[in-house]
């Protein structure tokens, strides 16, 4: 290894790093968000105090994991510019240009009204902080389709051509309706909803073995296992549509997922084993040893019982991507997407038998420590995924037209271990301190006793009722 | 090498204003928090330091917003200067996104925090607002002396010369400066915030006489020192139009006078308003100081800027979002601007 190989090899867990760390948050903000605003209108709609209970306690929690998102998302930004320059500078004209429709639109809008639905509560009508709390919901959603649309971009980029170093976009609709982004920003959409789900189950279940709060917390549970009774198989299909994607589109990738790394048997035939466990011989053109089920690996990407699956050794050597981490990581993925299924299945089942009843439902201590699991393992979903995903993609930084070591930034080996070093403190310190807040919130429970705001009482803070503050009555923080 | 045809060169420049006007929103905005938050290492009441994180607490992330903003249009318009300017400022920049992380975890979680840890983190909130401005200040310091960067036959130029070229007196300095000058800033906030008769406005307003001259001498240094190394402005504001930049110099003179009448006046927004169009006039004759450069000597607006900025982006962006994501702010300012007392706590 060259020093600057070796200095770029650093640099890629530089960004590894502060990508993993951040990737922790946005999705419970984002699925969070959404199931806020479901138990506020259904606290709006119908005046059960039980909605505005869950509401403002998960509220909690999402304050803790939003202020972590910030800090750690704050940082991304500014990244691509520090770490991957040349590539920034290249790709700018459309890899920009989405970064920076996030930043407006997403980011800002989302900023514009966290604020309110914060500390908005009894300040403003109950109609507009149900509209704040819609908005947040909203925005971050829309922040991860334009994310999800400039990383499917690196995947599959369409509707550029390369010129004097820069891609320039001839086609904008090709580029951001790429192949990739069509199932990866819903894929990343509905994991969001789906960690989100299995989150506020845990939570809910913890209290109720806990036998604190079963009948609010119950509603809670119901409602976020139920739906993700639908929720679960429709990730399971989606990723399905991106993994034959993948296959269409990056093969090399995928045969890296795979393990594949023989288009055919030696006697000629089409290799159609899929290798449930592998693991790669020293010289990286086959496996040592590996449980191999014939025809399952053709089934999955063509669709077919013999079909032909490109191998890796189909690429040029400097073409293949690294095969451990996306095949277990992927495999680790698909593992925990079925889990949550089942998980799901057997709510449904215990629903049906009645089983989840506030006086029973305590009862079923194995499905509640199970779901209190479950609540971890959507995150090490979406570590997995995104690993498989990013390097799966090498030697590429935008597949098939610029290379990793073209598009990082010129950074001494030791520049960039300091930039590791002191985000592997920060970030550790961010997540041990959310963790440690998540603890402390849900030790401490909701809180049922303080006044529902009544509607009609908002005023716009306390000048209207100070009378000391009389002269001061136009006063605002300005600009 | 500009490729760009007559309307992006006017699109670039259109950017450039929109890039300069999200910078000096930051810097006047997150200055009074950065400030504030640097003062509360001076407070030696724990529920005081706590009422001055409280009384930013509904907006410093919509503050902080601005700085996002203009790293977006930056990457989306200028992605050459961004690429390489950032990769140059690298050191300077991890410490101050260093600084940003730990203030949003010791403002957002201190309500949450045992009394014991408060204390340790009521410090790293302190010394994270410090370090943030601090090196904040050295980055803008070292980008006003341009970096070298590789000339490439085919493709773009990008920054050559190790992670810490940014060092330099200059840079230390604008760092120094930029802390004395958002403690004036955070002092003016802390006046408006607090109701009168808090003995923290007391206290406050007894640091902002000296932090007053403190800033006042840090410009007339910072110009002085920058009419010396750099011959882009000397010949600017010592040329044929210098009467231009006199007329801006009596002008922001003319709205510190106003600042400090107001302040002894106890008019607090209004102190807050001059002091901040004392801080925008410096700021425009900055930048058209600057002009056409957008890093001296280094990458001009129009070598810089994408060769696709195009009329529906800009128009989508300007048109489009931006005026309703700035009244969205506008009015969570207006709600959120009644003053508090020491004993506001942060969660109701």
């Amino acid at each position: 290894m060259t020093t600057s190989d070796l200095s770029a090899f650093i640099s890629r867990l530089d960004f590894a790093w502060i990508t993993t760390f951040h990737i922790i948050y946005p999705p419970l903000t984002i699925g969070l968000a959404a199931m806020l605003f479901i138990a506020e209108w259904r606290w709006v709609a119908t005046q059960d105090p039980y909605w505005y209970r869950l509401c403002r306690f998960f509220e909690k929690l999402f304050v803790v994991n939003f202020g972590a998102g910030v800090a750690t998302g704050v940082t991304m930004e500014m990244a691509f510019g520090i770490l991957y320059g040349p590539f920034s500078q290249a790709a700018g004209p459309f890899f920009g240009q989405v970064l920076g429709y996030e930043t407006i639109t997403a980011f800002m809008y989302e900023a514009g009204f966290i604020g309110l639905m914060l500390f908005g509560w009894g300040k403003i009508s109950r109609g507009m902080h149900l509209f704040a709390t819609f908005n947040v919901a909203f925005a971050s959603t829309l922040s991860a389709f334009w994310i999800l649309d400039a990383n499917s971009w690196m995947q599959t980029p369409g509707g550029v051509t390369l010129k004097d170093g820069v891609f320039q976009i001839s086609d904008w609709a090709k580029a951001i309706l790429n192949p990739d982004f069509l199932y990866a920003m819903p894929h990343m959409v509905v994991a969001s909803i789906e960690l989100s789900l299995c989150f506020v189950a845990a939570v809910s279940a913890w209290y109720i073995l806990g036998r604190r709060h079963v009948a609010l917390f119950r509603r809670a549970l119901l409602w976020s296992v139920l739906t993700l009774i639908v929720v679960a198989p429709l990730q399971i299909w989606l990723g399905d549509g991106l993994g034959r994607v993948v296959a269409h589109d990056q093969p090399a990738a995928l045969a890296a997922m795979e393990g594949h790394y023989n288009t055919l048997t030696p006697t000629g035939q089409p290799n159609t084993g899929w290798h449930v466990v592998a693991w790669p011989n020293a010289k990286g053109d086959g496996t040592v040893w590996a449980i191999t089920i014939p025809h399952v690996l053709s089934l999955l990407e063509t669709h077919s019982w013999n079909g032909t699956v490109p191998g890796l050794n189909d690429f040029p050597k400097d073409q293949r991507p690294p095969v451990v981490i996306p095949f277990y990581a992927f495999r680790a993925m698909v593992a925990i997407g079925g889990v949550l299924f089942l998980v799901a299945l057997w709510a449904a089942w215990l629903a049906v038998r009645g089983r989840l009843s506030v006086e029973r439902i305590a009862s079923n201590r194995w499905f509640l420590r199970a779901l209190i699991v479950s609540g971890f393992l959507p995150y090490l979903a979406v570590w997995t995924g995104w690993w498989t995903r990013e390097i799966a993609r090498q030697p590429w930084v935008v597949y098939g037209l610029m290379r990793t070591r073209d598009g990082v930034s010129h950074l001494s080996a030791a520049a960039a271990i300091f930039w590791l070093v002191g985000f592997m403190l920060f970030e550790l310190m961010v997540w041990g301190g959310a963790w440690y807040f998540f603890a402390k919130v849900i030790r401490r429970g909701p809180d049922l006793d303080s006044p529902i705001p009544a509607p009609g009482t908002e005023s716009l803070g306390h000048l209207e009722t100070d009378p000391d503050e009389d002269e001061e009555a136009g006063y605002f923080r300005p600009v | 090498m500009n490729t760009l045809t007559h309307t992006q060169d006017m699109l670039a420049f259109a950017w450039w204003i929109a890039l300069s006007v999200s910078v000096l929103l930051y810097i006047m905005l997150d200055g009074a928090d950065l400030g504030a938050g640097i003062l509360t290492l001076f407070l030696g009441d724990e529920d005081e330091r706590g009422a001055v994180m409280a009384a930013m607490a509904g907006t410093w992330d919509a503050n902080e917003t601005w700085l996002v903003v203009a790293g977006g249009v930056l990457f989306g318009t200028f992605p050459f200067v961004y690429g390489s300017a950032f990769t140059y400022l690298m050191v300077p920049l991890a410490l101050v996104l260093w600084g940003i992380m730990t203030r949003a975890v010791a403002l957002e979680f201190r309500h949450l925090a045992e009394p014991r840890w408060r204390r340790f983190s009521d410090w790293a909130f302190g010394l994270s607002s410090l370090g943030t401005t601090f090196f904040g200040g050295v980055a803008v310091g070292a980008a006003l002396k341009g970096f070298p960067m590789t000339h490439p036959a085919h493709g773009i130029p990008t920054y050559v010369g190790g992670a810490l070229r940014f060092l330099s007196p200059f840079s230390l300095w604008t760092g120094a400066a930029a802390v004395l000058a958002v403690m004036l800033a955070g002092g003016l906030f802390i006046r408006a915030r607090f109701k009168r008769g808090e003995p923290i406005r007391d206290h406050v307003a007894r640091w902002t006489d000296p932090a007053f001259y403190a800033a006042l001498a840090c410009v007339a240094i910072t110009v002085g020192w920058s009419a010396l190394i750099f011959p882009w402005a000397a010949q600017k504001w010592f040329g044929p139009q210098f009467w231009i930049w006199g007329v801006l110099l009596i002008a922001a003179l003319f709205a510190t006078a106003r600042m400090r009448r107001a302040t002894r006046d106890e008019r607090d927004l209004a102190a807050i308003l001059w002091f901040n169009l004392t801080v925008a006039i410096l700021g425009v004759a900055m930048i058209a100081t600057m002009y056409p450069w957008l890093v001296p000597n280094t990458w001009t607006i129009y070598s810089g800027a994408s060769p696709q900025v195009s009329m529906i982006t800009f128009t989508l962006a300007m048109a489009g979002f931006f005026p309703v994501m700035v009244m969205y702010n506008w009015y969570q300012l207006w709600v959120f601007r009644a003053r508090i007392s020491k004993l506001v706590s942060y969660h109701d």
